[in-house]
């Protein structure tokens, strides 16, 4: 086990971790191996060497946050995607599985968290829907539908009609409809995206039922979910995947330490140093101040104050209203409750533009969806909220747009230093350097960073510590989210603790170390 | 505040958009000195007067035609309309146009189970409302089809034809007296739709009445139906045939996007023969300096014979001025030309397109 | 055998971890060579695309020439195509900023053919012989871009799928058409008005200036402004626009208001075209301006939109029934090349694009 005095303090952990002994329930060859895969996209580097081991019989759960590359292994796994490096072995073969019916053929079927049933048809032609029961061209109806009951009596759902609409069924018995099709294609290894997403707790106990019932005849499930109390149910082993990297393989649940799991998705695999932080003064200005803010449902009755000068984290789990939190202030939703204001001027609620008027900047988690325009050029996406400065009467002075972005550029070491690139084509490092660009042109009295590192390589990260300091120093006020703790612990003053949508813990950030924040963070989601 | 500007121009935006809509009404509608009278044709018919025309028993006679969304059809009805109110023993029953198959059978249907004295029907598609049309005749009401055929003989008591192919044929006629020293005369078309038959009917009729006179179409484009469509094909005809001596355009309406594609290219060594016979065609012919010399009538009271012979049939009559007994099965009606000879006689039956 | 290890795969990491952060990091992570393949100027890609549709346009012209000789190679001729280009073109304009934005305006024929009618009723007409041709072209221009702010309205504050909201104003606007103009087509009288757009400046049709001065202006409103930046952000991706600070909503409703526009002006054109307001003004042509604007090389999806590719797509598709005409050749012919050319274009665009990308 891994001993807990290691995370005392500033939070410096060894990037390998030492093997640990071997599992009492491995018994038998793995029913599936992956070894070493790396899935490589245009300006993204999605899986940098992932291991996998599933026996027969056993409910692997794979854990990681959102962004750590579960989604991409996945596909690699059900055929969608081809890996760039790698090996995939099914009883010890290696095998290759070029389309996903070629991964069903295998034996491998995949419950997507979208669910891909057809709502129009019915139970038993969604359950045998590109292979459908026929003779001489003519579809067996009565056959397809006796097999379904016999799939369905098989999950313990012998009470859905074979002939039912699946649209009129609910998200727990579609997911069903799709595990039949799944069962129908004898399937080994059934893969779950999150599938307790889109159900209530009644339904989560009959899919863990389901579960049960799968592992018993021998089906091996990979279980993927970032949510604790389930893992700890159903799981049998955990591998956790983080930044496309698998960081630790074949963990027993059993004996596995909630808080070590955690700190395993979020915590540093590398160590960082962060910029010195001078400390702000305690006379300088409140700039952003956030009264009981909330959105129903989603998070309630926020409080906080940033200065000028100053970096406030936001730490806690994905799901815990932290993204929520910055959207809503930056007008991107509007709240129900409570008041944005800065420098002391209240903003209207849900306008995105009276935020930016106002001088808030927001760097959006997602960066290619929310962020960037991915095929304009670079001087483009960093005067997006500025283009109108540069314009005379409407007429926009390009040469002096490019000219600013140019400047930008070369100050935050943007590469390759060309603004007329797409931006698509930057990797995601340099993605971040173009969203701050975009605010520093702006000149932005607040800036919200949402995940500022997700996606960003090793190496870049540092540079976009270094930035938000230096933001900071200039006097900005900033506010930080992060999954990562220590990335929260080392780079903020002031850190605040997101569980549940409440702020539950507020503090300088030397006051509180990773094992407090842990703390607080799972006695919140613990519920 | 600059939450406030940003309201303030919302504001102005909406308010923007309403003084648009608001400029746009003021430009208003129609309304004022467009009360023409519908249908003259029906009225000079009426004018005639025969002892068939005397009041008899009360008849109610349903009438369904596609929707008026050209000028001729538009006619059809307001003639249809206009012939019914010259009798006081007919009341005439109009459903609402329209191009909807399935919505024609209905109507016809509901004048079934009316049980009215007789049916005048120009079917959107004849073949679509024969079954329609047997059901009424079997259920004892007689039916007179117009314009376009059953393809059944019993679905219909009488059937009142337009004549295409001879449409072509006058207009191919007329121009061959007007060229038929000059074999080398050059001779243009500008057709309908392509698609329809009716276009091809009118286009072989057209062919082979030049041909009578050893001329043939030397320039043909398509249009269709619409202004816009005349004008455009005949632009691009004008461009590419420099010298053309005489043209026949089918259709009147779009034969308005014709004469402005003539004005535009600034030519007038050629004359023009219309279709349909419209008033603004006739008034052009009256005017004597247009390069409209003729147009050939496709009878838009077509509808308003249709209600006379529905009239006659629910009677028991027969046409004055035929020996026979009983009214005719079929009527395939003239198309004439009209010149500037005989301009003054027509135009109470030209159509506003 | 299922050996629990933790951290295998981060030795990678481990050789980063101490460097220091001022250092050139950004290269260590190897994903360089990813990232390099896509080094092209944009707006090379650009002149590539329209390179393709310049090619389809010289192609036609050597077929029109060879086949009818100088009929088709005259001075006349360009004018004959340049003025029956001018009403689509001026819808394609308008479209274009539409489709760049991620939109699609299915109304603009309807509406032309409404404020082709509302602007010559006997009503507008005695207004104008009164007070000149203002008032036909101010009420055109007017009905257009009120038609077009509905759309607008229903789109961007009713959160109507744009789609739809313009389907039902192309069967609205063609309905109100027909009962202002009674199925009638209203000859336009004015003489103030048929002099001036049926008349001639500097040797080129008044129309053929309208559609000029249109296309320079929308080439300058797109890529010159902050108007056209923000259609093309609004189309790249709306999120990102609106979390930039571009009032999305606002911007979708100045688009259709700028197509609504722009089919009153086309309205004008027709009337002075046709000399005819009528209430089948503009069949057809929202589908004629939607082919022209996607075979110039704009895109469907939104984010990319061109200004000098719409212009050529129109030019090629009046030179065409041109050349067909010129030959004598019927309309289903036609409509095969029709068909044949919009393929034929897209194909070689994307082949243009292709030869750019792998090229650069």
């Amino acid at each position: 086990m891994v001993s807990d005095d290691r995370h005392g303090g500033e939070a410096a952990h060894d990037a390998m971790e030492r093997t640990q002994a071997p599992t009492a329930t491995a018994a038998g060859r793995p029913l599936l191996e992956m070894r070493g895969i790396v899935k490589v996209f245009p300006g993204a580097r999605a899986l940098d060497g992932v291991d996998l081991e599933v026996l027969p019989g056993e409910v692997h759960c794979l854990l990681g946050q959102n962004g750590a590359g579960k989604s991409t292994l996945i596909k690699v796994l059900a055929g969608a995607h081809q890996p760039t490096e790698g090996q995939i072995l099914i009883d010890g073969e290696p095998v290759t599985i070029p389309s996903p019916v070629a991964g069903l053929k295998l034996g491998v079927a995949t419950i997507y968290q979208e669910l891909d049933v057809v709502d129009g048809l019915t139970v038993a032609e969604n359950v045998f829907l590109g292979h459908e029961l026929d003779s001489a061209g003519f579809s067996r109806r009565r056959e397809a539908a006796r097999r379904t009951r016999e799939l369905l009596a098989r999950l313990g759902h012998g009470n859905i009609s074979p002939h039912r609409e699946v649209g009129t069924l609910s998200a727990a018995g579609k997911q069903v409809v799709s595990m039949a099709r799944a069962l129908s294609h004898d399937a080994r290894v059934i893969v779950m995206d999150e599938p307790s997403a889109v159900l209530d707790t009644g339904e989560v106990a009959t899919l863990f039922r389901i579960v049960r019932e799968l592992k018993a005849q021998g089906v091996a499930v990979v279980y993927i979910s970032h949510r604790m109390e389930e893992i700890r149910q159903i799981g049998d082993r955990i591998t956790v995947l983080k930044d496309g990297r698998t960081v630790a393989q074949n963990l027993p649940v059993a004996s596995t330490p909630t808080r070590e799991l955690i700190r395993l998705m979020t915590g540093r695999t590398v160590e960082f140093d962060f910029p010195p932080r001078p400390g702000v003064p305690a006379d300088a200005p409140v700039v952003l101040d956030v009264e009981n803010l909330g959105l129903r449902g989603v998070f309630e009755d926020v409080s906080l104050q940033v200065r000028a000068g100053e970096v406030v984290g936001l730490a806690g789990l994905v799901g815990a209203g932290r993204s929520e939190i910055l959207e809503t202030l930056y007008g991107a939703r509007r709240a129900t409750t409570g008041s944005v204001r800065v420098d002391g001027q209240r903003l209207r609620p849900g306008s995105v533009g009276a935020a930016v008027g106002a001088g808030i900047g927001l760097a959006p988690e997602e960066r290619k969806s929310q962020g960037l325009l991915l095929d304009e050029p670079v001087y483009r996406n960093i005067t997006l909220s500025t283009f109108g400065r540069f314009a005379r009467g409407g007429l926009l002075d390009e040469r002096a747009e490019r000219k600013v972005a140019r400047e930008q550029v070369a100050a935050l070491d943007l590469r390759p230093a060309q603004v007329e690139r797409a931006a698509r084509t930057l990797s995601g490092g340099n993605q971040q350097k173009a969203m701050l660009a975009r605010w520093l042109v702006h000149g932005c009295r607040v800036l919200l960073l949402d995940e500022p590192t997700r996606g960003v390589d090793v190496g870049a990260r540092a540079e976009i510590y270094g930035l938000v300091r230096r933001l900071a120093d200039a006097g900005t006020a900033v506010l930080v989210v992060s999954s990562e703790i220590p990335e929260v612990l080392g780079l903020a003053d002031r850190v605040l603790v997101v569980a549940e949508g409440r702020v539950v813990h507020q503090s300088a950030a030397t006051e509180i170390d990773e094992h407090r924040v842990l703390d607080l963070v799972m006695e919140g989601s613990a519920a | 505040m600059s939450a406030r500007t940003q309201r303030r121009r919302l504001v102005g935006a909406t308010i923007a958009a309403s003084a648009a809509v608001l400029l746009a009404a003021g430009c208003t509608s129609n309304e004022p000195p467009q009360q023409e009278d519908e249908g003259g044709g029906g009225n000079a018919a009426a004018a005639a007067g025969t002892e068939n025309d005397e009041p008899g028993d009360e008849v109610v006679i349903g009438f369904s035609a596609p929707a008026a969304d050209h000028g001729w059809m538009g006619a059809i009805t307001s003639a249809a309309r206009a012939e019914a109110e010259n009798y006081e023993d007919v009341t005439l029953r109009v459903a609402e146009g329209t191009n909807d198959v399935n919505l024609q059978i209905s109507q016809i249907e509901g004048f079934i189970n009316d049980k009215v004295d007789a049916i005048v029907l120009l079917p959107f598609d004849g073949a679509a409302l024969t079954e329609v049309a047997t059901k009424a005749m079997d259920a004892g009401i007689p039916v007179i089809n117009v314009d376009r055929e059953f393809s059944s003989p019993f679905a219909a008591r009488a059937t009142i034809l337009g004549d295409n192919y001879g449409m072509g044929v006058s207009a191919g006629t007329y121009i061959c007296e007007q060229l038929g020293d000059n074999p080398d005369a050059v001779v243009a078309e500008i057709a309908g739709i392509d698609s329809l038959p009716l276009t091809q009917d009118r286009s072989q009729g057209f062919k082979d009445a030049l041909a009578d006179c050893g001329l043939d179409v030397d320039a043909r484009v398509a249009a269709d139906f619409t202004v816009q469509g005349g004008e455009a094909a005949a632009t691009n005809l004008l461009q590419a045939n420099p010298k053309i001596d005489a043209i026949w355009n089918h259709d009147d309406d779009q034969g308005v996007g014709v004469l402005a594609a003539i004005e535009n290219a600034g030519r007038d060594e050629f004359f023009l023969v219309g279709g349909a016979g419209s008033a603004n065609m006739m008034r052009e012919i009256q005017s004597g300096d247009s390069v409209v010399q003729a147009t050939v009538v496709y009878p838009s009271t077509q509808a308003a014979d249709g209600i006379k012979l529905a009239r006659l049939v629910a009677h028991n009559k027969s046409m004055s001025d035929l020996a026979s007994v009983g009214v005719p099965r079929t009527t395939t009606l003239y198309a004439p030309v009209v010149t500037a000879d005989n301009v003054d006689e027509f135009m109470s039956i030209g159509f506003e397109s | 055998m299922s050996e629990p290890t933790i951290g295998a795969r981060t030795t990678a990491g481990d050789d980063i971890a101490h460097r220091l952060p001022g250092q050139d990091a950004g290269t260590a992570g190897g994903h360089q060579q990813a990232i390099d393949s896509g080094s092209r100027r944009w707006s090379s890609s650009g002149a590539a695309r329209n390179g393709g549709l310049v090619v389809a346009l010289a192609l036609l012209c050597v077929v029109g020439w060879a086949t009818a000789g100088s009929r088709f190679a005259s001075l006349q001729n360009v004018e004959v195509i340049l003025s029956l280009a001018a009403v689509t073109g001026v819808l394609a304009i308008g479209m274009t900023f539409v489709i760049t934005a991620g939109g699609i305006d299915l109304s603009v024929g309807s509406v032309l053919g409404l404020a082709s009618v509302w602007a010559s009723t006997l009503a507008t007409q005695a207004m104008a012989q009164q007070y000149g041709w203002v008032v036909m072209v101010g009420c055109a221009l007017a009905v257009g871009l009120g038609a077009g702010l509905v759309n607008g309205v229903l789109i961007a504050y009713g959160r109507v799928v744009a789609f739809i909201a313009t389907l039902a104003m192309l069967a609205a606007a063609r309905g109100l058409a027909e009962i202002i103009a009674g199925r009638r087509t209203q000859i336009v009288t004015v003489d103030s008005f048929l002099d001036i757009f049926r008349g001639d400046l500097l040797g080129l049709p008044v129309i053929v200036w309208i559609f000029l001065v249109v296309a320079v202006a929308g080439w300058f409103l797109l890529n010159r402004t902050t108007f056209g930046r923000r259609t093309v952000a609004v189309g790249g991706n709306p999120e990102a626009a609106r979390l930039a600070g571009i009032n999305v909503r606002r911007h979708t409703l100045y688009l259709y208001g700028l197509t609504g526009l722009a089919a009153g002006i086309g309205a004008v054109m027709m009337l002075a075209r046709t000399t005819a307001g009528s209430s089948t003004n503009g069949t057809l042509l929202e589908l004629d301006t939607i082919a022209a604007v996607v075979v110039g090389g704009t895109l469907l999806a939104g984010g990319r939109g061109t200004i000098v590719g719409t212009v050529l797509g129109v030019l090629i598709f009046s030179t065409l029934t041109n050349v067909f005409i010129q030959n004598d050749l019927n309309s289903s012919v036609q409509a095969v090349a029709k068909g044949a050319i919009i393929v034929g274009a897209v194909l070689l665009q994307q082949w243009f694009a292709r030869r750019d990308t792998a090229t650069t």
